[in-house]
C-alpha cells in the first residue's frame, strides 16, 4: 500500500526540473481582488514569449498570508519577496531572477525606516510567524494533487492506514493537545472518542468551513490554497471515528475554495484516496461538499446539520450533542476546517512534537487575520501563547499614520475586546476568555485612537440583530434591545441606568441563550463595558465622543474636538463661498485669540478631520489663518462689541496668558467688570515670552490683545500674585471672584552635576530674553536637551541670533515619542538643526565655573511604560562627550506657585494648583484656576477653553447658582447649503501645503515662516471639505428643507 | 431508571423524561410558554430554564428538552433563574404587551417595570402555530421566514395557501395574540390586572418550598405585604416613596 503514495512522489520527482527557480505567485481571493490574475498573465506570456520552459517555473498558489502586499511573488529556492506588482513589472521580474538578481524597488520596505528586506522571512511580518500550516501555501498549486504529495502530502493517511488502529489515532490527538480551531476550543481527541464509542453504525464527519464573522478568512485561505491537507485530516479522522461519509459545508461567497475543493476532491478520488477501499485498506470513506446560504448562524454545529439535512438552519437545544445524535439522527463530528488541517502534521510528526508548541493548556499554532487599524494586514500563523503585542506590533508592524492602538476585537462579533493595557496578554483559548474576548475562529481587529468602542459594540451588534436566526427570545429581542440602549447612548440620549441595564441583560442572554450566537451575542458590549465604561459614561455624561465617531452627538469631528467649540464647518464653507467677514465674525464669536491661534494651535481638530480618512484632512489652522489675515489687512472686527455691565460687580484675572485672556473676555461679555493682573511688563504671558517671533509675530499677538481689551477689560502690568498684591487683598478691594492663570514659566531641572555652570540656561530664560529683546551671552556652539516644543523653540530662536556656529538637541527618546509638534521639529532638521537622538546628558563639565563640555551617554528603547512609550535604557560604556559653550536645558516647564500656600491653595504632586477638573474651582470660595498652572505645560487652545469655562463656573458663582458644568450635543449654530462642484474641483482632493520661507532665506532671521494661502488657494482648500456635520439628524433636515425650498422656487 | 434530585427532592424518574416532566408529577411549578404536550419540544421561549449542577459548574439549560440522567441535581427557582425568567418576561412584555398570557406571567413573576420601548407586536414567535401546523395537522401550511429582526411566520412567499384547511388550530394555540389583554392599554405596559386580584397574600415568611403558587418567595407579593415604614414627601408635585 504505502509503495503505492511513495510511487507516486518518486514519478513527480523525476518529473522534477531541479535546480530551476520557480516564480510563485499569491492568487488566493485577496490576491485577485487586488489584480494577481492580470500579473499571472503577464509572467505566463512572458515565459511563453522568451520560450523559457525548463529555465523559469510559474506556480500559482493560494494566499501567502500577506494580503497587504498583495500582489505578490516569492521566487524559490532563494525565497526572494516581491510585492504590490503590476503586469508591467513582470519582464523585470523575470530578468533579474535569470540573472539571479534582485529588484530592489519591488522589494518590501518597512515604513518606518524605509529598511528593504529580500528574503521573504526576514520582513518582520514574516519573521515571528510559526508557518505550520500557512508556510504549505507557497508550495503546492492547489490545483494539483502532485504538488501536495511531492512535499509529503497524504504521508501520514499511509502511516495510519498501515500501522494504526482507530483507537491509536485518537490516542495520538489526544496526547498532542490538539483543540477545537472553530473558537470553543473543546479538546479534539476527546470528541473523536466520544464519537467513535457512540452507539450505532453509521457515523458521520464534518467539516464547518462556514466561516462567517466579518474580517476574517483563514479557513477560506486553507481551503483555497491547501485544499489536500484538510481533505487528508478527514480521511484520518473518519478513519478513527468509524466514519464513512463526510461533508464540507463552505459558505457559497467561496467560490474559490468550492472550485478548489472539488478539484482536490475528484483528484484524491481518482488516485483512490477517496471512496471505496482507500489504498487497499479496506476502509472506505468520501466526502461530499454542500455550500452554504450565508448565514451566520449555520456556523453552529446543531444549525449547521439542520442546513445540511435540507432544513431551516436554526440551532436547536443540546443535548443530545451531534457527537450521539447529529447529521439524519447519527453520531457525527463536526470540526473546523483548521483543526482538521492540522492532523496530518500531527501524525506526521508526532504528538510530543506538536504538544511543544504553545502553552500548558493550548498547543500548536493558530492562524489569526490581522485586519483593522494595523499596518501589515493579512493572516498570521503563531504559535500559542504569544502576546497580543508582538502580533499587532512586531508582525503587525503598529498602528498607520502615527495613530496611538486602542483595542483588538478578537473573536469577531462573538468575541471582546481587549484593551491597551492587556496587549502583553499571551494568545491563548484561556487568558483571551478570562480578558472577556473569546478565541473564535481567529478575527483579530486592531482599533486606533479614532475608533469609538461604542460604535464597535453598535456595529457587532448590528450584525447579529441580522444573524440571530431569531429562535430563542434572549438572543433576538435582547440583542436587539442591547443595540436599542447602545444607539441611544451614540445619540447622547441614554442614562446611567442604562448602563447598569445593559449589562444586567447581557449577562441574561449570556446566560439563557439556546446556542453558541446568543451566548456570545453580548461579548461585545459587555467587554466595551468593562475596559471602557469611561467612554460610556463620556457619550452620557459629557455628551462627548472621545473618538469623535458617534454622528448624532458630534456632528462634525472638527468642531466636537475643538476646546473652544469652534464652528469649523460652518468658516470653512463660508470660505469657500467667498464670505470671508462673515467667516471672520463666525471664528470670533467662540475665539478671541483667532490670529494668534491660527497660528500655533496644534489643531486637533485635523487629526480627526473626515476627509483625513484615507486622504489628507482640510487645512484648517490654514485656512482659518487666511481669514484671520483677511480681516487684519480689511481692518475688520479689529474692536470687540462693549457690552453693558451687569451690575453684578468686579472679578479678578491673574494672568495675561491664554487662560486669563479667554476668562477676561468672556467674563466681560457677560458684563463683569475685568482686571488683568500681569507680572511682566508685557501682556500674553507664556504667547509673548515663550513663543518665538517667527512663529507668532508680535504685531499679530498685538492685535488679539487689543481685540480683547477693546471690550473693556483693565490690565495692570507689573503687577505680581504673592509679590505685589494677595488674594484676600482681592477680595478686601471687592472683588467677588479671582482667576488664577499664572502660567508654567519655571524650567525643571535635569539634576546632574555641573548644572551651576555659566552657560548652562533654563529654556525659559532664554526664550524670554530673546523675545523681550533683552541680551544673553549665548556661545558659538550651542546644545540643547530635550524633545519638547520649548527644546525646538529655543534652539531654532538660538540659531536665529546669528551667533551660533552649531546648534544641536541631545532627546532621549527616538523622533517617533518626541512629545514636540511633528511640523516643528521637521523645519528644525531642515534648518539644519542637529537632532541626536537615544542621547542622555550625564554630566556638565566646567572651568573656572565656565561650562566647558556636557557627557552623554547612548541610550536603547527598552521596555514599554505605563504611558505607552518605550523606556529608554543607558547603554553602558557609551558615554561621549560633547564640547559646548552653551547647554540649554529645555526638558519640561513647571507652575511658580509660591503665592498658593499663604492663601491656602492645595498643591498636586506635580507642583500644580489643584482644581475640579470639571468646574476649575479651587478649594478656596470664589477663586477659580486655569491653563499650565493647572496642567502644567500644554497648549494655547487648551488654556483658552480652561479660561473659558472657568468663566461660566465664576458667573455662576457670582450669580448664586449651583457651580457646574453644562454639557450639550455639539451642533452648528447654523447650517449653510453644501456646494456644487465641478468635475474639476471633485478631482482635487489633495491637500494645499501651507507655503513657507525656504530654509537658507530664514534660518537667520526672525521673520515669520508661514506665508499663509492666497485667496485662490484658500477657497480650493475650502472646497474640499467633505461638510459632515450634514450627516445628523438635523443636518439632513436642513437638506431636506433646503430641497423643498427650492422646489416651491 | 436514573435517580435525581430536584428541589431538594430526591426522585427516581422514568428512562427518558425531561426535568420538566419530573416538575409536573411532582407538581413542582415552571413557567412555560412555547412548551406544549402534544408538541415537539422547542426551547425557545427559554421561560422553562432550570439550574443543573452545584458551584461553578452550575449552568441554565431549558427543562423541556433536558433529559433527566443519573444524579442530576436541579433547582427550578434559583435566584439566578427567577431573574434570568423576569428579564426574558420583561423582555417579551416589551414585544408583545397585549397578550394576556405574557401579562399573567409577567404577574405572577413579579415583573414591575418593563424598562424597554413597547414595540406593540403581536407574535412573539414561540412557534407553536408552526409546530401545530406541520405535527398534528401535518398541513405544512405555515413556517418562518427570514431571521432575526425580520423573523416572521406566515405562507411559503407570503402567498395564500393551497394546503392551508382553514382548521383554526393555529389561532387556537397562539399564547400571544389570540389571548388579549381586554383591559384598558395599561400604562407603563405592565398590566397584570385580572392576575393579581387573585394574587395569594403570603404569610410573613415564605417557606421555600411551600409557597401556595410554587413561586418560592420570588414573586416578591409576601415581601411587598410585608409592613414597611414608609414616609411620603412631597417633590415638585410627585408623591415619592422613601423605604426606610
Amino acid at each position: 500500500m504505502i509503495e503505492k503514495i511513495e510511487k507516486i512522489r518518486k514519478r513527480i520527482a523525476e518529473r522534477e526540473v531541479p535546480d530551476v527557480p520557480t516564480i510563485v505567485i499569491s492568487s488566493g481571493t485577496c490576491g485577485r481582488a487586488r489584480g494577481s490574475l492580470k500579473v499571472i498573465k503577464a509572467f505566463e506570456e512572458e515565459v511563453k514569449r522568451r520560450n523559457l520552459d525548463g529555465k523559469l517555473k510559474l506556480r500559482i498558489t493560494g494566499c501567502h498570508g500577506f494580503c497587504e502586499a498583495e500582489p505578490n511573488v516569492v521566487i524559490q529556492p532563494d525565497e526572494i519577496f516581491y510585492q504590490h506588482l503590476k503586469p508591467e513589472d513582470v519582464p523585470e521580474i523575470i530578468d533579474a531572477t535569470l540573472d539571479g538578481k534582485v529588484v530592489e524597488k519591488f522589494l518590501y520596505a518597512d515604513p518606518k525606516t524605509g529598511e528593504r528586506f529580500v528574503h521573504k522571512d526576514e520582513i518582520p511580518f514574516y519573521r515571528k510567524q510559526m508557518q505550520l500550516l500557512m508556510g504549505n501555501n507557497l508550495l503546492v498549486d492547489p490545483t494539483s494533487i502532485d504538488d501536495y504529495i511531492a512535499i509529503g502530502g497524504y504521508k501520514a493517511l499511509d502511516k495510519v492506514l498501515e500501522e494504526l488502529s482507530g483507537e491509536d489515532v485518537i490516542e495520538i490527538i489526544k496526547k498532542s493537545g490538539l483543540r477545537g480551531r472553530g473558537g470553543a476550543g473543546f479538546p479534539t481527541g476527546f470528541k473523536w472518542a466520544f464519537c467513535r464509542k457512540a452507539p450505532g453504525d453509521t457515523k458521520y464527519i464534518i467539516c464547518n468551513a462556514d466561516e462567517g464573522d466579518p474580517g476574517a478568512y483563514m479557513d477560506r485561505s486553507l481551503l483555497e490554497g491547501n485544499p489536500h491537507s484538510v481533505l487528508e485530516g478527514m480521511i484520518i479522522g473518519a478513519y478513527a471515528i468509524g466514519a464513512n461519509e463526510g461533508w464540507i459545508y463552505v459558505r457559497h461567497e467561496y467560490p474559490l475554495a468550492v472550485k478548489n475543493v472539488t478539484r482536490a476532491i475528484e483528484q484524491a478520488r481518482e488516485l483512490g484516496l477517496l471512496g471505496e477501499n482507500i489504498l487497499g485498506s479496506g476502509f472506505s470513506f468520501d466526502i461530499k461538499i454542500m455550500e452554504g446560504a450565508g448565514a451566520f448562524v449555520c456556523g453552529e454545529e446543531t444549525a449547521l446539520i439542520y442546513s445540511l439535512e435540507g432544513r431551516r438552519g436554526t440551532p436547536r437545544q443540546r443535548p443530545p450533542f451531534p457527537i450521539k445524535k447529529g447529521l439524519f439522527g447519527k453520531p457525527t463530528n463536526i470540526n473546523n476546517v483548521e483543526t482538521w488541517a492540522n492532523v496530518p502534521q500531527i501524525i506526521n510528526r508526532g504528538a510530543d512534537w506538536f504538544a511543544s508548541i504553545g502553552t500548558e493548556m493550548s498547543k500548536g499554532t493558530k492562524i489569526f487575520s490581522l485586519v483593522g487599524k494595523v499596518n501589515n494586514t493579512g493572516l498570521v500563523e503563531v504559535p500559542m501563547g504569544i502576546t497580543l503585542r508582538e502580533v499587532i506590533f512586531d508582525i503587525g508592524g503598529g498602528i498607520p499614520c502615527d495613530k496611538k492602538f486602542k483595542a483588538v476585537q478578537t473573536g469577531g462579533p462573538s468575541g471582546g475586546c481587549i484593551p491597551e493595557e492587556l496587549i502583553d496578554l499571551p494568545v491563548d483559548y484561556e487568558s483571551l476568555t478570562k480578558a472577556g474576548a473569546i478565541m473564535g475562529s481567529g478575527g483579530m481587529i486592531v482599533m486606533d485612537e479614532n475608533t469609538c468602542m461604542l460604535d464597535i459594540a453598535k456595529y457587532f451588534l448590528n450584525f447579529l440583530v441580522d444573524e440571530s436566526c431569531g429562535k430563542c427570545v434572549p438572543c433576538r429581542e435582547g440583542v436587539q434591545r442591547m443595540l436599542e440602549i447602545v444607539t441611544r447612548i451614540t445619540e447622547g440620549k441614554g442614562c446611567e441606568e442604562d448602563l447598569e441595564l445593559l449589562e444586567e441583560l447581557g449577562n441574561v442572554v449570556k446566560d439563557t441563550s439556546m446556542c453558541g450566537l446568543g451566548q456570545t451575542a453580548p461579548n461585545s458590549v459587555l467587554a466595551t463595558l468593562r475596559y471602557f465604561k469611561d467612554e460610556y459614561l463620556a457619550h452620557i455624561k459629557r455628551m462627548r465622543c472621545p473618538a469623535a465617531v458617534c454622528k448624532e452627538i458630534i456632528s462634525s469631528p472638527c468642531q466636537h474636538t475643538c476646546p473652544i467649540d469652534t464652528e469649523v464647518p460652518v468658516y470653512i464653507s463660508m470660505i469657500a463661498t467667498g464670505q470671508y467677514e462673515e467667516a471672520l465674525k463666525t471664528i470670533k464669536k467662540d475665539n478671541p485669540l483667532s490670529s494668534t491661534l491660527a497660528r500655533v494651535c496644534h489643531h486637533p481638530c485635523e487629526r480627526k478631520c473626515r476627509s483625513g480618512e484615507g486622504g489628507e484632512p482640510i487645512a484648517i489652522r490654514g485656512l482659518k489663518r487666511f481669514v484671520t489675515d483677511y480681516g487684519l489687512k480689511n481692518n475688520l472686527l479689529l474692536k470687540a462689541e462693549v457690552f453693558p455691565k451687569n451690575g453684578k460687580g468686579k472679578v479678578a484675572v491673574v494672568g495675561s496668558g491664554p487662560a486669563g485672556l479667554g476668562c477676561a473676555f468672556e467674563l466681560r461679555q457677560e458684563g463683569y467688570e475685568v482686571t488683568i493682573f500681569e507680572k511682566l511688563p508685557v501682556v500674553g504671558g507664556m504667547l509673548v515670552v515663550g513663543i518665538p517671533e517667527y512663529r507668532l509675530p508680535k504685531e499679530i499677538l498685538q492685535s488679539d490683545i487689543d481685540y480683547i481689551t477693546s471690550a473693556g477689560i483693565d490690565v495692570q502690568t507689573n503687577t505680581a500674585l504673592g509679590r505685589d498684591f494677595s488674594i484676600s487683598d482681592l477680595f478686601t478691594n471687592g472683588y467677588k471672584a479671582v482667576f488664577i492663570a499664572t502660567g508654567a514659566h519655571k524650567s525643571l531641572k535635569l539634576n546632574i552635576p555641573g548644572e551651576d555652570a555659566r552657560g548652562v540656561y533654563p529654556s525659559m530664560e532664554v526664550l524670554t530674553a530673546l523675545n523681550l529683546g533683552k541680551g544673553i551671552a549665548i556661545g558659538k556652539r550651542v546644545g540643547i536637551v530635550g524633545g519638547g516644543n520649548s527644546a525646538v523653540d529655543a534652539a531654532r530662536a538660538v540659531l536665529r541670533t546669528g551667533i551660533p556656529k552649531s546648534v544641536s538637541i541631545f532627546y532621549r527618546r527616538t523622533i517617533a515619542e518626541m512629545p514636540a509638534f511633528k511640523e516643528e521639529v521637521e523645519a528644525a532638521l531642515e534648518e539644519e538643526i542637529d537632532i541626536r537622538f537615544l542621547t542622555a546628558p550625564m554630566r556638565i563639565n566646567a572651568e573656572n565655573g565656565e561650562l566647558k563640555s556636557c557627557e552623554f551617554v547612548k541610550m536603547r528603547l527598552g521596555e514599554y511604560d505605563s504611558s505607552g512609550r518605550r523606556r529608554p535604557v543607558p547603554i553602558k560604556g557609551s558615554e561621549f562627550t560633547v564640547e559646548l559653550d552653551t547647554l540649554i536645558v529645555a526638558i519640561s516647564e513647571k507652575p511658580d506657585i509660591s503665592f498658593a500656600e499663604e492663601a491656602g491653595l492645595l498643591v498636586t504632586k506635580w507642583e500644580t494648583l489643584s482644581v475640579d477638573a470639571e468646574t476649575f474651582a479651587t478649594p478656596l470660595k470664589g477663586v477659580f484656576a486655569g491653563g499650565d498652572v493647572t496642567t502644567g505645560p500644554n497648549t494655547v487652545v487648551d488654556a483658552v477653553a480652561a479660561g473659558k469655562i472657568a468663566a461660566r463656573s465664576i458667573d455662576q458663582f457670582i450669580s448664586g447658582r449651583k457651580i457646574m458644568r453644562e454639557y450639550k450635543i455639539t451642533r452648528p449654530s447654523k447650517y449653510l447649503p453644501p456646494l456644487e462642484l465641478s468635475d474639476e474641483e471633485l478631482l482635487e482632493t489633495g491637500r494645499r501645503a501651507m507655503p513657507h520661507l525656504a530654509p537658507q532665506e530664514r534660518k537667520h532671521i526672525f521673520k515669520e515662516i508661514e506665508l499663509g494661502f492666497d485667496e485662490k488657494d484658500a477657497v480650493k482648500e475650502a472646497k474640499r471639505c467633505i461638510r459632515c456635520d450634514l450627516e445628523t439628524c438635523d443636518g439632513k433636515r436642513f437638506l431636506e428643507e433646503l430641497k423643498e425650498f427650492s422646489k416651491v422656487n | 431508571m436514573p435517580n435525581i434530585t430536584i428541589d431538594g427532592i430526591e426522585f427516581e424518574a422514568e428512562e427518558g423524561w425531561t426535568i420538566l416532566e419530573v416538575a409536573k408529577f411532582l407538581g413542582l411549578e415552571i413557567p412555560t410558554l412555547c412548551y406544549d404536550e402534544g408538541l415537539s419540544p422547542w426551547g425557545g421561549c427559554r421561560l422553562c430554564i432550570v439550574e443543573i449542577g452545584v458551584g461553578d459548574k452550575s449552568k441554565l439549560v431549558t427543562s423541556c428538552t433536558y433529559p433527566v440522567e443519573e444524579g442530576l441535581v436541579v433547582r427550578t427557582a434559583s435566584k439566578r433563574v427567577v431573574h434570568a425568567r423576569k428579564v426574558i418576561v420583561e423582555l417579551l412584555l416589551a414585544q408583545c404587551p397585549l397578550s394576556k398570557t405574557i401579562q399573567d406571567l409577567a404577574a405572577k413573576l413579579g415583573v414591575q417595570k418593563v424598562r424597554f420601548t413597547p414595540k406593540w407586536e403581536d407574535c412573539i414567535y414561540c412557534g407553536k402555530c408552526v409546530r401545530i401546523c406541520e405535527e398534528q395537522m401535518q398541513a405544512n401550511a405555515i413556517g418562518f421566514v427570514n431571521r432575526g429582526n425580520k423573523l416572521k411566520i406566515t405562507t411559503p412567499f407570503d402567498k395564500t395557501s393551497d394546503v392551508c384547511r382553514r382548521c383554526g388550530a393555529c389561532m387556537y394555540i397562539c399564547p400571544a395574540c389570540m389571548l388579549r389583554c381586554e383591559g384598558p392599554e395599561p400604562p407603563g405596559v405592565v398590566c397584570g390586572g385580572c392576575y393579581n386580584e387573585l394574587q395569594p397574600t403570603c404569610l410573613e415568611y415564605y417557606d421555600n418550598y411551600m409557597c401556595y403558587e410554587g413561586l418560592k418567595g420570588d414573586c416578591g407579593t409576601c415581601i411587598r405585604e410585608k409592613p414597611e415604614t414608609k414616609t411620603v414627601q412631597k417633590q415638585g408635585g410627585k408623591d415619592v416613596v422613601d423605604k426606610t
